[in-house]
């Protein structure tokens, strides 16, 4: 199978899940060549192109939310960062992802709680 | 060797319809880039892919959802077997490892493709000598 072909698929499957939920491709096109690459290898390895940049457990249920796309498993998080964990997929009006920090949730959970 | 296979009209954006010609089981695919056709077996365990789904130029087989490009024929992905991770009852279980068991050997091929043409109100596809 080549690793080309199914990044193209990913690219088309990816894009009809994020569009109506306001996310785009990184405008950082070697980014997403290399994060691409990474869930072709792990969906061979684990049959689903799990997040390349979240770690796996022993549980299931809890891995299913970091297959990619998993903006809607975590979408106050992203949204806050107008990014996704890894840099995939950004908000649709972003043109500078490398302005947008990675914020960890627990500093996420922290600063949504003193803002209310 | 052309053979008509449809008509202009029995094939809806996005559907599919199984066929035979020149004896070879086909899956005749419309997208809204035109018609393609593809052997109709998966190239994993023979499922019929007409009962798949279409997405673009992408077929998923219904049963272990195996992707793959129609107008190419290219596997793009191995069988999800779903089964590994869900709960189930211990005896459910084991048969469900014995089958994986077999099913793990099972290589993965590409479809073979047709090329189609479109002949006044008839669909036709080439299926060799």
């Amino acid at each position: 199978m080549k690793a080309e072909s199914r990044k193209e698929a990913l690219r088309y499957f990816y894009a009809k899940v994020v569009d109506p939920l306001g996310y785009k491709f990184s405008p950082d096109t070697e980014l997403v060549e290399f994060l691409l690459d990474q869930e072709v290898a792990l969906e061979q390895q684990l049959e689903s192109p799990f997040c390349p940049c979240q770690g796996r457990t022993q549980d299931h249920a809890e891995n299913m939310t970091i297959v990619c796309p998993c903006i809607p498993f975590h979408r106050e998080h992203f949204d806050f960062m107008r990014r996704c964990w890894c840099g995939l997929f950004v908000h649709k009006d972003v043109t500078d992802p490398d302005s947008l920090a990675q914020v960890p949730y627990s500093e996420f959970a922290r600063r949504s709680r003193d803002a209310h | 060797m052309l053979i008509e296979v449809a008509r202009v009209g029995d094939v809806a954006e996005g559907g599919m319809v199984k066929a035979v010609a020149g004896g070879k089981e086909i899956v005749l695919c419309r997208t809204a880039d035109g018609y393609y056709a593809v052997s109709r077996r998966c190239g994993h365990m023979n499922a019929p892919l007409e009962r798949g789904t279409l997405d673009g130029p992408y077929l998923t087989c219904p049963i272990h959802r195996a992707q793959f490009d129609i107008r190419t024929g290219e596997a793009l992905n191995y069988p999800i077997y779903q089964h590994r991770h869900v709960q189930m009852p211990k005896g459910a279980r084991v048969a469900s490892d014995r089958l994986k068991s077999l099913m793990f050997d099972i290589e993965m091929h590409d479809l073979e493709t047709y090329p189609v043409r479109v002949v006044g109100k008839a669909i036709k596809v080439e299926v060799g000598k």
